[in-house]
């Protein structure tokens, strides 16, 4: 998401390379200064260390009021009897008819969809890959779940990109559009599903249609953001070359813009995918059958081999539709071919006309194979037992890391350790401060890292923590995510630079970073717990297995975009490797490693409701009330705190970056 | 270059077009086929007159709720002509499923939960009927591992906990110098911190997150014996697996219930004993009335239910195979139901 908003405010800034150089310094830190004394001033004068209450919101019992009309009144509104209840049966259609679509073809017939689409889009290498890390989910002895599962993943991607890339291109052309979008795409994406799972039962009925109607919320603003990114990213010159040729805006958007954003929009769809598949889990909250349940029993059970086999089957379906509907990386791949292409596939290649339907026949031929030789199910005989080596593996970890080791000690006193030496000295001063300084440094820090707009946002979001009257629990959950940052990257930031450094350890790693990133954090709960016992270290734990794929990729990336020529001159003039990496590559990526702060930080915040349930309490515990509770108001007040604390890292931590970008 | 991507874009339409295309095909050649498909499924487990309409019970995430729909399940379809479609869900989605009759009915609610799904759905909007009580009581209490009685007889009462010493057995990085009490799901009834504020006791209350957090806990303590302080509940599937021992808090008086209803903070002794029951859709007694008499009837005591449980986690059966095995062996009871 970042990446997309980021890069756009990178353009428009203008360079301040003014002579007066230390004036202009000055200047910024005055400013800052007076407008921090201000607010402390101020806070003395009202004299309270309590947040004060007139700036309470009112929203909480707002909310809650609403939610209980709407509990009482959705069969005789027009609004739910008229509105609701038809998309609601319209999404089950869909997901119905896309069930026994998939079920028609049988899983021979999906094996070959997948390799045929992958074919199309990506090449012979993800076509194959694709189909084995599907045929996966059979050998885990899971087809039938993983099925369903993809049916309502799949409409619920179609429906997230007919609503995202047209948003995305009005986004991409109209400036206006796209600041207006910026926030609500902010909530959706950051606002966790626990606040709003309860109401859309309420509103559309338990199972598929509120699951899809979730996940979409949840989908949308990745297409929207990289959709607008690629509009924007088409060259003014190409559009210039358009408008004296006399298109009209239509044509241009059609013939120049759209084609010219290919790739972007197909990067978009690949993230709808990756996000929809994290929704998974929670869908089968409310009613949903497939891969979800499973993992859920397995976690109630406290059973870790039974959740992992469906959470791998997750990993490998979102993998395998990653593979086969990227299509980018075929490029790289097809320039490192080292076999000529045969003709008459380049022959094929011109035709898509006659390879579609050659595609279209080889899949009807082989779902009446399939039908003919009666391959209904996955054959069960080939499944592969992983529950019971997971949970010797795991068994074997709890049992040898947790204490005796030397040294350290295990991963018993490595939590107390990071409890009383990382994470009290962190919260408790945010905790004890006044509720004025904390808002006076957040206000500086905004004014440092982007002007008075980003102080402005900091104020209303920290004055907006107040209001909601999650003060303490918003301060508790800041210093786990500040913490969690923090770790992430000193694991991301080394190994992101020992991937770009070589390519053997890059394709090692990346395995890895796709399970990490798509196997949902309920599956790894509880061993966390059983190393690091109960409280916040299993949630910091959780969140960096989380946030640190995103890091470690970042990094490589921009360590890899860092142009040959300057390298080359260093190496010249006799540097050694590791100045190098020091003096050259590490500050020309200056700008992408602060994206990988960003996104660590968005992440961490991302997975701290799944650790507020293994105790990490704060505000994702808040959220959790909303569905189990019925407190839909504390729910969403806790959310929005989410929300709050997100814009707020977010907007500061790419603040620093374009500045960063502009001293380069 | 362009032109190739030009020419790939154009592959991807045609891709999905094709897509679109074998689905709606394939689609509408087989739709009577897939429909059939159900219909015949439903005449073999109805048998040659299916009278019921279909009716869809919640299987809430624990064994228990399990064994209750599986049990019903196997009645409602060989005794009752009523095929049952299970659906496994949250207990807190159940209760808008039943609202809109999306699900028919739930055969276990731990009432400390759902007082307020109580009064909106059952007391206010009547969407929602009382079928009684299940049979199995709960109990909400403070337990301890039981290998530390041992060496600590006085923690058997809450009042071994006065001592600061003893009480910092239990002490955590998390608790600080006070003793840790854990506390496991978040929206599980709970007056713990106000016991402990109440009785003085030098205890920290500490928020596991979940039940799947505090089980883990347990397992971690008893396995390195080590002290832990928590909420825990009969009935429990973990209690047949791991010793543990409940801590005798104060007798429940009027006083303490009147102060629990007051929400007043004065809360300072035992659990109430929790009556599970049942609950079902207001539209299930004119869709299957028969259905709805059975399902009122219908009641398993805590044995009954352990005893069936035992199979599924113990012996590793299915939940269906267990309640099937379970009905053939005791077509005594199960008449009591239909009669």
């Amino acid at each position: 998401m970042a990446t997309a908003t980021s890069t756009l405010e990178a353009a428009p800034r203008p360079a301040d390379a003014t002579p007066n150089r230390w004036a202009v310094r000055a200047r910024h830190v005055a400013i800052p200064a007076v407008v921090v004394a201000a607010i402390v001033v101020v806070g003395i004068a009202i004299g309270h260390d309590e947040v004060p209450t007139w700036l309470d919101a009112h929203v909480m019992p707002a909310i809650d009021r609403l939610y209980h009309w709407t509990v009482i009144n959705n069969d005789r509104n027009w609004l739910f009897t008229a509105v609701f209840s038809n998309v609601s049966d319209a999404v089950k259609w869909c997901t119905e008819h896309m069930l026994s679509v998939l079920q028609i073809l049988r899983w021979p017939g999906v094996l070959a969809l997948t390799g045929v689409v992958g074919l199309h889009t990506s090449g012979l290498r993800a076509a194959l890959t694709g189909m084995v890390v599907l045929s996966g989910c059979g050998f885990l002895g899971l087809w039938d779940d993983t099925m369903v599962t993809v049916s309502l993943m799949l409409v619920a991607v179609l429906i997230a990109l007919l609503i995202g890339i047209p948003l995305g291109i009005w986004a991409g052309l109209s400036e206006r559009a796209e600041v207006i979008m910026r926030g609500f795409l902010d909530t959706a994406q950051v606002l966790p599903v626990y606040v709003y799972l309860l109401p859309l039962v309420v509103a559309f009925g338990i199972g598929d249609a509120s699951a899809v109607i979730a996940t979409v919320i949840y989908a949308v603003p990745p297409a929207v953001r990289i959709t607008s990114l690629g509009i924007r990213a088409v060259p003014a010159t190409t559009i210039e070359v358009g408008e004296s040729f006399g298109c009209t805006n239509t044509q241009l958007l059609r013939k120049v813009r759209l084609p010219l954003a290919r790739r972007p929009i197909l990067l978009g769809v690949n993230q709808v995918i990756m996000m929809a598949f994290a929704i998974v889990v929670y869908a089968s909250l409310i009613g949903t059958a497939g891969l979800g349940g499973e993992v859920l029993t397995g976690l109630q059970k406290v059973d870790v081999g039974r959740a992992f086999a469906p959470g791998l089957a997750i990993v490998f379906a979102a993998i395998a539709i990653d593979r086969v509907t990227t299509g980018q990386r075929s490029t790289s791949s097809r320039a490192g071919r080292i076999w000529a292409r045969p003709p008459w596939i380049t022959a094929l290649g011109e035709r898509p006309a006659v390879v579609a339907a050659l595609g279209l026949f080889a899949l009807a031929a082989v779902a009446i194979i399939a039908k003919a030789t009666g391959a209904d199910h996955f054959p069960s005989s080939w499944s592969i037992d992983v529950v019971t080596p997971v949970n010797d593996a795991a068994g074997w970890v709890g049992d040898h890391f947790r204490r005796g080791v030397p040294i350290v000690g295990g991963t018993g006193s490595f939590s107390d350790f990071v409890v009383l030496h990382l994470l009290n000295p962190v919260r408790d001063p945010l905790q004890s401060a006044a509720w004025y300084v904390i808002v006076a440094i957040a206000v500086a820090i905004g004014w440092l890292a982007g002007g008075l707009r980003i102080a402005t946002l900091a104020a209303v979001c920290f004055l907006g923590l107040g209001a909601l009257r999650i003060w303490d629990l918003a301060m508790d959950t800041l210093s786990q995510v500040l913490v969690a940052a923090a770790l992430s990257l000193l694991i991301a930031i080394p190994l992101g630079i020992w991937a770009a450094r070589s390519s053997v350890v890059e394709r090692l790693l990346r395995p890895l970073l796709d399970v990490a990133q798509v196997m949902p954090a309920f599956v790894y709960l509880v061993p966390v717990i059983f190393l690091f016992n109960v409280g916040r270290v299993p949630g910091v734990v959780a969140s960096i297995i989380y946030a640190v794929p995103p890091g470690i990729r970042l990094t490589t990336l921009g360590l890899r975009q860092v142009p040959f020529a300057p390298r080359e001159a260093a190496t010249s003039f006799g540097a050694t490797p590791r100045q190098e990496l020091l003096k050259v590559q590490l500050p020309l990526a200056a700008r992408s490693m602060l994206l990988a702060v960003n996104q660590v930080i968005i992440m961490v915040l991302a997975v701290h409701v799944v650790a507020s349930l293994i105790g990490a309490g704060g505000l994702g515990l808040e959220t959790v009330y909303g569905l189990t509770k019925k407190q839909i108001g504390r729910g969403m007040a806790g959310g929005l705190g989410i929300v709050f604390l997100a814009v707020f890292l977010d907007r500061v931590t790419q603040a620093f970056g374009t500045r960063s970008e502009r001293t380069d | 270059m362009k032109r190739r991507n030009a020419r790939t874009a154009s592959w991807l339409l045609a891709g999905v077009l094709v897509a679109v295309a074998a689905g709606c095909g394939s689609d509408a050649k087989t739709s009577s086929a897939s429909t059939a498909a159900p219909a015949d499924s439903t005449a073999g487990s109805t048998g040659a007159g299916a009278t019921g309409a279909g009716i869809t019970l919640a299987v809430n995430p624990w064994t228990g709720s399990a064994v209750n729909a599986n049990v019903a399940k196997v009645v409602l379809e060989s005794k009752l002509n009523t095929a049952v479609t299970l659906t496994d869900i949250d207990e807190n989605a159940t209760w808008p499923g039943m609202d809109a009759g999306d699900i028919d009915a739930v055969l276990e609610v731990w009432p400390s939960g759902h007082a307020a799904d109580v009064s909106t759905y059952i007391d206010e909007k009547k969407s929602v009927v009382d079928l009684g009580l299940l049979g199995p009581d709960a109990k909400i209490g403070w337990y301890i591992p039981t290998f530390m009685l041992a060496d600590h007889p006085e923690l058997a009462t809450w009042e071994g906990f006065k001592d600061p010493a003893t009480a910092k057995l239990f002490a955590t990085a998390e608790s600080g110098d006070d003793g840790q009490f854990l506390m496991g799901d978040p929206s599980y009834v709970s007056y713990d911190d106000q016991i402990i504020a109440n009785l003085k006791l030098p205890l920290k209350y500490v928020v596991a997150g979940s039940e799947a957090a505090l089980i883990t806990a347990i397992k971690a303590a008893i396995a390195d014996k080590t002290p832990l302080l928590m909420q825990f509940w009969q009935p429990h599937w973990l209690q047949s697996q791991v010793e543990l021992t409940e801590v005798k808090l104060p007798d429940v008086t009027d006083a303490c219930l009147a102060s629990a209803a007051a929400a007043d903070g004065k809360y300072a002794c035992d659990y109430p004993v929790d009556h599970l029951f049942k609950a079902a859709s207001a539209k299930l007694e004119s869709k299957n009335p028969a259905a709805f008499g059975f399902l009122s009837k219908m009641q398993l005591t805590t044995d009954q239910q352990n005893e069936i449980a035992a199979t599924i986690d113990g012996d590793g059966m299915t939940p269906a195979d267990a309640a099937k095995a379970w009905v053939e062996a005791n077509p005594d009871i199960v008449a009591t139901w239909l009669s």
